[in-house]
């Protein structure tokens, strides 16, 4: 993009400078022509002053004041050498004294003859010559014209001859600047070369005089003698003479080559000003709102700690302050909503374990008023502590978790209560190993299980329920096995799907267990079912090994 | 309206620019084509003035654009008095490829120089206004001019003179005041050295002269071409002259015009005889001539002061310049040319004397 503009900039800039050159040396030339137009102008107007002096001055009365006016008007201005009047076949009326012998070929000389070929016009003459006038040798421009003057009262035509010191040319010339090698030419009507500023010798001139001997205005470029030249042609007033002038380009293009540098100059200023600009914005703006987005991102990943800089712009900084409070509010809504959850699984829990069976209970006293019927005091003692005992540990002062030595105990008390209510129908065997006893685990978890056991696994007189407990790989395991016919595939998966709360029917106590250990351990909890036919079923409960807590 | 532009650059070397500017010029063209219609105005004729602030070429300047108006689309530029200024404009067309281009020169003699010019380009051009030198003229066959003589000018005045003073050189009427058969004359001349100046003056005097008449010259004042000036110096010559007065020749209206307001002031041109109005036969009454018809003039002429001008029938030349354009860009078969086409080169448009 960059590189594009300033490629785009410096092709406009090379057209530019371009024309740039065109126009200077037109306005250089322009100048020049202005300059010659100046003085061709003042001569003019000292002739026409001098036929406006001689007016009704008659040259047989009033001799004298003419010859006043004539001398005057030469001595006047320093680059006229002398002003003459000449009758009509080329006497001297007028005038200094002639050379010496130049007086009888006066009619025969161009300029005197041209003047009265055509009368309206002045006519300069630019032919190699020196003055006539006695004693001037100055080289001379011969301005003439025809006039009218009156002699003896007589209306009389005569020529008026102006003679200009060709060094008012040069003069002219050397004002102008037009760079190494540039000159001037001025050419006649015919195209002969009047004149060259160019200094002996002319080693440009007669190159640059051939190029302009076909133009007759406007502009042209050519290579001459090495350089590159511009050469604008202009007419020159009161004369049908061409000034061509012939200007270094080089120059033009050396001053053209100092504007472009400076103008890349400027423009990679201007660029690096931009880049500056861009960085400061950066600085200020994009660089905080990219901080701010990775914050957010980290924020967005779930880290709702993560730091946010306040900084930069003061958009930025309100930004930044807005998001601030927002994951504050957002972090204390996660905090009340898990605190919530806390207590919501809280109160589930307790409201699950306190599902104890009140057929149990029911059953339990039914039991008691058979046994105190039939006198077996000793059995009724026996219930009644172990229900006692059994309520005291679920109630466990309203304790979630218990030794598991309390559990055992409260399905020993249990296994108590329901051997006696079924007299001799089930054995049952406990072993826990010891160092298991003082770790914790959720109470109530194992009757449930073992209820489970004795009413759909005991059948035969002889059933035997065992319950055993292990530490493997960092959990505890119990499980609780009973004889019988065991269960078949399709029975497991109903029971599995009971447990995950599918299913309507009965299982209540073994989905209560298994939603209690989810709702607490999550995913390190489970309940396992395995069955051999004609043999036997397991329940295994596995949950995280809590170590014991004293006090 | 025809827009009056001063091209910034000049020159070949401009090449490049004045493409682009043709092309937007093409362009622009165009668009005023379609809006507008322009079938017979394809084209383009450059109109070059020596000068705008000069109402006589302004006025001349409108005749054309209007007798223009079917023929081609005509595009002006004034040189504000500057040949540099109006080279610089020629170029600047030359490169928009104009089927002609109309050149009132601001010096004469730099009609050489655009002849070769525009005979490279082979763009023909009529000239008006200012006549190129003969041999200028001479060097290209499609290079033409439309204008008066200028001799006419001063020869008609004369005739306007000797008419009223009888037409009978041996004879003078009674505007010989003095009765001496010589008509004693003031002349206001334009600028010292100026072409026309000279050329007015001297046909006036040739031409009486010529016909016999015996004229005595009581002055002649160099005012430039100006109404105020006229004004101011016919205040001493009159007080030298006032007596002897018989006629007032002057090289322009203008001057005329001072002339009379000059002498008004010191008596003259009172009416005389209670005819309720100024005229020729109140015997304050003196003949003042001029030279170009400007409408003051004409209402002078009516009102019975100025005597008679002699008009430049720019009208007519207008309408001849643009019938030769006309065939110049389209060829002898392009339309009637209803002035004598001297040498194939000029069109003489005769002055009109204009009296009451």
């Amino acid at each position: 993009m960059v590189v594009m503009s300033l490629l785009v900039s410096l092709a406009i800039f090379v057209g530019t400078l371009d024309e740039f050159a065109e126009s200077r040396s037109s306005e250089i030339n322009k100048q020049i022509v202005m300059n010659y137009e100046g003085y061709i102008n003042s001569v003019i107007e000292t002739a026409n002053y001098i036929q406006f002096a001689s007016f009704n001055l008659d040259l047989g009365r009033d001799a004298a004041a003419l010859e006043a006016i004539y001398r005057s008007n030469a001595d006047i201005k320093s680059d006229v050498v002398s002003v003459y009047l000449f009758d009509g076949s080329g006497r001297r009326l007028i005038g200094p004294q002639l050379d010496f012998g130049t007086g009888n070929d006066i009619a025969a000389r161009p300029w005197f003859r041209s003047a009265l070929a055509l009368e309206q016009v002045f006519h300069f003459n630019a032919e190699p010559q020196t003055s006539i006038a006695e004693n001037r040798d100055e080289g001379v421009i011969a301005v003439t014209k025809a006039v009218e003057f009156l002699d003896g009262g007589a209306t009389e035509e005569g020529v008026l001859l102006i003679e200009l010191d060709r060094q008012a040319i040069s003069d002219l010339a050397r004002k102008s600047n037009l760079g190494q090698g540039g000159h001037l030419l001025i050419l006649d009507e015919a195209g002969a070369l009047l004149y060259s500023s160019e200094p002996e010798p002319r080693a440009m001139s007669e190159r640059s005089h051939r190029l302009a001997a076909g133009m007759y205005l406007g502009a042209e470029r050519a290579v001459i003698g090495g350089q590159e030249m511009a050469l604008n042609v202009n007419t020159l007033v009161h004369t049908r003479w061409r000034i061509v002038t012939v200007s270094n380009v080089n120059e033009i293009n050396d001053a053209r080559a100092r504007l472009l540098g400076i103008s890349v100059l400027i423009l990679a200023i201007s660029i690096a000003l931009s880049a500056a600009a861009a960085g400061y914005v950066s600085v200020r703006i994009s660089r905080p709102i990219g901080r701010l987005k990775e914050t957010m991102l980290r924020i967005e990943g779930g880290d709702l700690d993560a730091p946010i800089e306040v900084s930069g712009q003061r958009e930025i900084s309100q930004l930044s302050h807005s998001f601030t409070s927002m994951v504050a509010r957002i972090r204390e809504l996660m905090a009340s909503l898990v605190d919530e959850q806390k207590e919501k699984r809280k109160t589930e829990l307790r409201a699950l374990q306190n599902q104890i069976n009140p057929h149990f209970l029911y059953n339990t006293l039914d039991s008691i008023v058979w046994l105190a019927e039939h006198k077996r005091n000793k059995d009724v003692i026996t219930t009644v502590v172990a229900l006692a005992r059994f309520f005291r540990i679920s109630i466990s002062k309203g304790q979630t978790f218990i030794p598991v030595e309390d559990e055992i105990a409260h399905i020993e008390n249990y296994l108590t209560i329901q051997s006696i209510r079924y007299v001799d129908r089930f054995a049952y065997d406990i072993a826990v190993p010891p160092e298991m006893l003082g770790m914790r685990m959720m109470k109530l978890i194992l009757q449930p299980i073992v209820e489970n056991a004795i009413y759909h696994g005991v059948g035969d007189a002889d059933g035997r329920i065992a319950i055993t407990g292990r530490l493997e790989d960092g959990r505890m395991a119990f499980a609780v096995s009973n004889t019988g016919y065991g269960i078949g595939e399709e029975k497991i998966r109903e029971m599995y799907d009971i447990m995950r709360g599918g299913g309507e029917r009965g299982g209540v106590g073994i989905r209560n267990v298994y939603q209690r250990l989810k709702l607490f351990y999550g995913d390190a909890a489970d309940i396992r079912i395995d069955s051999v036919p004609d043999e036997s079923t397991t329940v295994t409960v596995f949950m995280p090994a809590q170590p014991g807590q004293e006090g | 309206m025809i827009p009056t532009t001063r091209p910034r650059r000049a020159g070949r070397l401009g090449a490049a620019a004045a493409v682009r500017a043709s092309l937007a010029a093409l362009a622009a063209s165009l668009a005023a084509c379609a809006l507008l219609g322009c079938a017979s105005k394809e084209a383009r004729v450059g109109l070059f003035l020596y000068n705008q602030a000069d109402p006589y070429i302004e006025v001349f300047a409108r005749q054309i654009r209007d007798e223009s108006n079917s023929a081609f689309l005509a595009v002006q530029f004034d040189a504000g008095n500057s040949q540099l200024i109006q080279n610089e404009q020629i170029e600047a067309m030359i490169a928009k490829r104009p089927a002609l281009m109309m050149i009132n020169p601001v010096d004469r003699l730099a009609s050489h120089a655009l002849i070769r010019r525009l005979k490279a380009e082979d763009i023909p051009i009529i000239f008006f206004n200012r006549e190129p030198l003969a041999e200028d003229m001479a060097i290209w066959d499609r290079c033409y001019y439309v204008g008066a003589r200028a001799e006419q000018s001063g020869q008609m005045q004369a005739e306007l003179a000797m008419s009223l003073f009888g037409n009978d050189p041996s004879g003078l009427n009674e505007y010989d005041r003095s009765g001496d058969g010589v008509i004693q004359v003031i002349i206001l001349k334009g600028e010292q050295g100026h072409q026309d100046a000279e050329l007015r003056t001297r046909e006036l005097l040739r031409s009486f002269e010529a016909r016999g008449f015996s004229i005595e010259i009581l002055a002649i004042e160099v005012a430039n071409w100006k109404r105020d000036e006229a004004y101011e110096k016919m205040g001493a010559l009159l007080r030298s002259h006032q007596d002897r007065l018989e006629l007032v020749a002057s090289n322009n209206d203008a001057m005329a015009l001072g002339a009379i307001m000059r002498m008004r002031q010191q008596g003259f041109f009172k009416d005389d005889d209670q005819s309720g109005k100024v005229d020729r036969f109140d015997d304050s009454w003196r003949p003042v001539v001029g030279i170009d018809g400007l409408v003051e003039a004409e209402e002078s002429i009516r009102e019975g002061y100025l005597y008679g001008t002699v008009k430049n029938d720019s009208l007519s030349m207008a309408k001849a310049m643009v019938e030769l354009a006309r065939r110049a860009i389209g060829g002898p078969d392009s339309g009637e040319l209803h002035y004598r086409l001297q040498d194939e080169k000029y069109i003489w448009i005769d002055y009109q004397p204009f009296i009451r």
